[in-house]
């Protein structure tokens, strides 16, 4: 909600900059952005006596002198005659209806009405229609205007059930559905209560005569209406969060007030509807219970003083709650105010000391195995449950993204797949991922198993022992042996012909039920680093990746470290990655020959062959300048 | 060749692999709250709207619950838990005060965009014994975000508003850039909550807090994409070990 800076401070006698009445709001818990000298607030849900400028400056008043300059009409009114029934009085425990005639419209506004638009830049609609407005954002409580001339009939209230079209004010037609509280004229909706009026009685340029209706209507009768028909109301999102049931009449004598400075008011009548007492909130006085909650030592007057500059009533013993603020309840609440005031940063911290748990062996087995999967350079991946495809027994969401995300995925698997095959097309080839979840189904009820799904293709490793070893069936039952010796797992080759892919590489998949895993799992040790020690991520580039490959025949065993020194620590923007792939030693004739790849990607670009020559000659030629070391062919 | 010559292979690297940041995120908080005293619990990802709103004293006409932010499953019986709150729930329903829990693990809501993703992660912890207050939630709040951030770091309190807590708190950490980030939500236990699990009110009282595992390490690892965390791109991934 936007609140123009100008609009607060003509009320508060200090006349405080922008960044003092800033720096207060956030101490009250008022979140906003500056724009200029307005502030773009955004409430929290509990807060909606705060959606306007007169609920702002009651918290503020907690830190300044505020004077409201806001006249009301204070004579008596005539009586109302008006054809009106409620038949929802549940959601609707009070209403007001107050008939305006005036003899001309004026054509331009004073004082706060045009500040209103003026400072804002708000679009200006018709007369009645913006005092409404206007009045919502100084007081916080909605009104509606309805041209007089058009409510030729009864107006009934009630709360219908039927589907209906509606066409709202703003020229859009909605098909009202299941349960409405709405106004009725001649068994036709004029008005969707609390969110949107009709177009069929609405008010234009030409209106002199209005009835403005002001109503308290049940925030849960209201709430998720506007989402549901997709209308932007600010009605509807202050009676959502609550208005001040006790606030009809003051709010109609300042509507009067407001159209009087603008027009001569020929004829003017109000009638009352209330059904339903709301009495004030009272809650003992209890200054030990708000020192307690809060960790602090103030006094009884401190803690009163501070509670009557928020305008809680105190007597006998009791706290009156102002009718404004209902979500003030308990001891809790009060002390939420307390600490709002003194500033939740002021309040000095008391050393906590939670008696020690014994150490729990918390998913002692799942951590040894993701450990161990680490080890053997498996990476954890974490996928999302959402899938298409659905098994007969996985779960529907009710309410999906897409359709392409209408089901709970029964198996970790087919995510891994998608993982490999990502990778894959990202020039990989040696990919190892584990997931470890939660996996749901439905068959006579909810089940849960957690699982650990593996998948591994390519080469074992890329280093020069495991560089031409290609995983397989053998690699991967090998792999548990050396903690599960006297366990058979069910390691699967999975086909590749339903998959886009040229790549030949076996894919080994792995799922079993960790529920059911077995606990005589050999000893593996965690390593966990603490949350000090986390790497600054570099952003990765999405431009394909080629590699280089030299073979080296080294006669001098003593230049093979001045080699490698020289290669594993050779620099360029372009040199992704270097490993040495292959490394054999022959004792016998006194050669060595070791393979070094080189991976190339730019961050920018796609490499040109002629980019990635350069740097390549350039390690060569370097290389060859060590004695006694060759490359083979060249 | 020389006679003194020694002939050792070059290094063989073996290729460990990482943990996922997230879950070794989570894993560091979870490791760092246990050793301030809490015992980790879990609880199930489907949970009914009894234990993730009603429990939590978030009404059926709290704009919380009626945002469009939740996954149903099988026909609104039940839902994709929106939060690890009800965890909480659950163990205050089995076990009497003193207790100390944190739980952690995914959490979903209706959204997706470059910051905002259908699946997150979520640590949360709660305390709750004789004469726990805001002065004391204080105190540990300072311990967690100066463990996870460093002790210099500049922090603050927001008021802010929970259902299920109350008082109810934000607390921001202030950037190298002077920005101030958002970091966690916190609270007093509301005592409605702590009557719905049948404990004495009057005599008990809790501290409650939780975090986006994915904002912090954004935050801790630079990340600046949330989605980069959920593509298993083994580019990304190998930064992590």
């Amino acid at each position: 909600m936007k609140i123009a800076y100008r609009h607060l401070v003509k009320h508060i006698k200090e006349s405080p900059s922008i960044e003092h009445i800033s720096n207060k709001l956030f101490q009250l818990g008022h979140e906003h952005e500056i724009d200029g000298d307005i502030f773009d607030m955004e409430f929290t849900p509990n807060r909606g006596d705060c959606l306007s400028i007169n609920g702002l400056l009651r918290d503020l008043a907690v830190f300044y002198k505020v004077e409201l300059k806001q006249e009301i009409f204070s004579e008596k009114l005539n009586d109302l005659q008006l054809d009106f029934e409620n038949l929802s009085e549940n959601i609707c425990p009070k209403i007001s209806f107050l008939k305006l005639e005036i003899d001309q419209v004026p054509g331009r506004y004073k004082n706060s009405l045009e500040n209103y638009f003026s400072d804002l830049g708000l679009k200006k609609n018709n007369f009645f229609t913006d005092v409404s407005n206007y009045l919502s954002y100084e007081s916080g409580q909605p009104t509606h205007c309805y041209d007089a001339n058009k409510i030729n009939n009864k107006l009934v209230f009630h709360e219908i059930e039927k589907n209906e079209e509606f066409e709202t004010l703003l020229d859009k037609k909605i098909i009202l559905k299941n349960k409405n509280p709405v106004f009725s004229l001649n068994n036709e909706v004029i008005n969707l209560a609390g969110v949107v009026g009709g177009k069929s009685t609405s008010c234009s340029a030409d209106t002199k005569t209005v009835i403005i209706e002001c109503a308290f209507f049940k925030p849960e009768a209201i709430i998720g209406k506007s989402v549901k028909y997709d209308i932007q109301s600010e009605a509807s999102h202050k009676f959502e969060r609550g208005v001040d049931p006790d606030c009809q009449d003051r709010v109609l004598r300042r509507f009067i007030k407001l159209v009087s400075e603008h027009a001569n008011i020929k004829d003017m009548s109000i009638i009352s509807y209330k059904y339903k007492d709301y009495p004030a909130h009272q809650i003992p006085v209890n200054v030990k219970k708000i020192n307690q909650i809060i960790g602090i030592n103030i006094t009884e007057n401190e803690y009163l003083n501070y509670l009557s500059k928020l305008k809680f009533d105190i007597r006998e013993g009791f706290i009156k709650v102002p009718s404004f603020r209902s979500d003030v309840k308990t001891q809790n609440d009060l002390a939420e105010e307390i600490a709002r005031i003194i500033g939740y940063n002021n309040i000095p911290t008391s050393e906590i000391n939670i008696p020690k748990n014994k150490k729990t062996n918390h998913k002692d087995i799942e951590n040894k195995l993701r450990f161990f999967l680490l080890d053997h350079g498996f990476y954890e991946v974490i996928n999302s449950p959402f899938v298409s495809l659905s098994a007969k027994e996985a779960i529907k969401v009710d309410n999906p993204l897409d359709s392409n995300r209408g089901y709970l995925r029964t198996n970790i698997t087919n995510s891994l797949v998608e993982n490999l095959l990502y990778n894959e097309r990202r020039q990989k080839d040696s990919i190892k991922f584990f997931e470890i979840s939660d996996v749901y189904s439905f068959s006579s009820g909810i089940n849960k198993k957690r699982k650990l799904s593996i998948i591994a293709s390519g080469r074992v490793g890329l280093n020069y022992e495991d560089f031409s070893k290609k995983i397989n069936l053998k690699y991967a039952s090998n792999l548990f042996q050396q903690i599960l010796p006297n366990e058979d797992f069910d390691f699967q080759i999975l086909s590749r012909d339903s998959m886009d892919t040229k790549i030949k590489n076996e894919i080994i998949s792995l799922e079993v039920n960790l529920d059911k895993f077995p606990n005589d799992i050999l000893a593996y040790e965690e390593l966990s680093s603490s949350p000090e020690y986390f790497n600054k991520y570099i952003p990765i580039s999405d431009r394909p990746s080629s590699f280089k490959d030299i073979s080296y025949l080294v006669k001098d065993y003593s230049k093979m470290k001045e080699l490698q020194d020289l290669l594993l620590g050779y620099q360029s923007d372009i040199i992704k990655d270097i490993y040495i792939f292959d490394y054999f030693n022959n004792s016998k004739i006194e050669e060595t020959k070791v393979g070094f790849r080189f991976i190339f990607q730019s961050k920018k670009t796609t490499l040109t062959a002629e980019e990635i020559d350069m740097i390549y000659n350039d390690i060569v030629n370097n290389s060859l300048g060590i004695k006694g070391v060759t490359i083979p062919g060249i | 060749m020389p006679e003194h010559t020694h002939i050792s292979p070059p290094e063989l690297i073996k290729d460990r692999g990482s943990l996922h940041p997230i879950n070794h995120m989570k894993d560091s908080i979870m490791t760092l709250l246990t050793s301030f005293g809490f015992e980790i619990i879990d609880g199930p990802e489907i949970e009914t709207e009894e234990f993730n709103f009603d429990m939590l004293n978030i009404k059926k006409s709290h704009p919380a619950r009626q945002m469009h932010d939740t996954f149903y499953v099988e026909n609104k019986l039940n839902l994709l838990r929106t939060h690890t709150s009800p965890v909480q729930i659950r163990g205050m329903l089995e076990k009497k005060p003193p207790l100390a829990f944190i739980s952690g693990g995914k959490v979903y809501r209706k959204d997706d965009d470059a910051t905002h993703l259908p699946m997150f992660h979520q640590v949360e912890g709660i305390y709750v014994d004789e004469n726990v207050s805001f002065a004391q939630l204080k105190d540990l709040i300072y311990k967690i975000i100066y463990s996870l951030f460093g002790d210099g770091v500049e922090l603050r309190f927001r008021p802010s508003y929970f259902p299920f807590t109350e008082p109810s708190a934000e607390v921001d950490i202030l950037s190298k850039e002077g920005k101030w980030l958002e970091i966690l939500g916190c609270g007093l236990v509301n005592p409605v909550v702590l009557e719905n699990c049948n404990i004495n009110s009057n005599k008990y009282s809790g501290l409650a807090f939780g975090l986006g595992i994915e904002r912090i390490a954004m935050l801790k690892h630079g990340v600046t994409d949330i989605r980069e965390f959920y593509k298993s791109n083994l580019d990304f991934l190998t930064q992590f070990k």
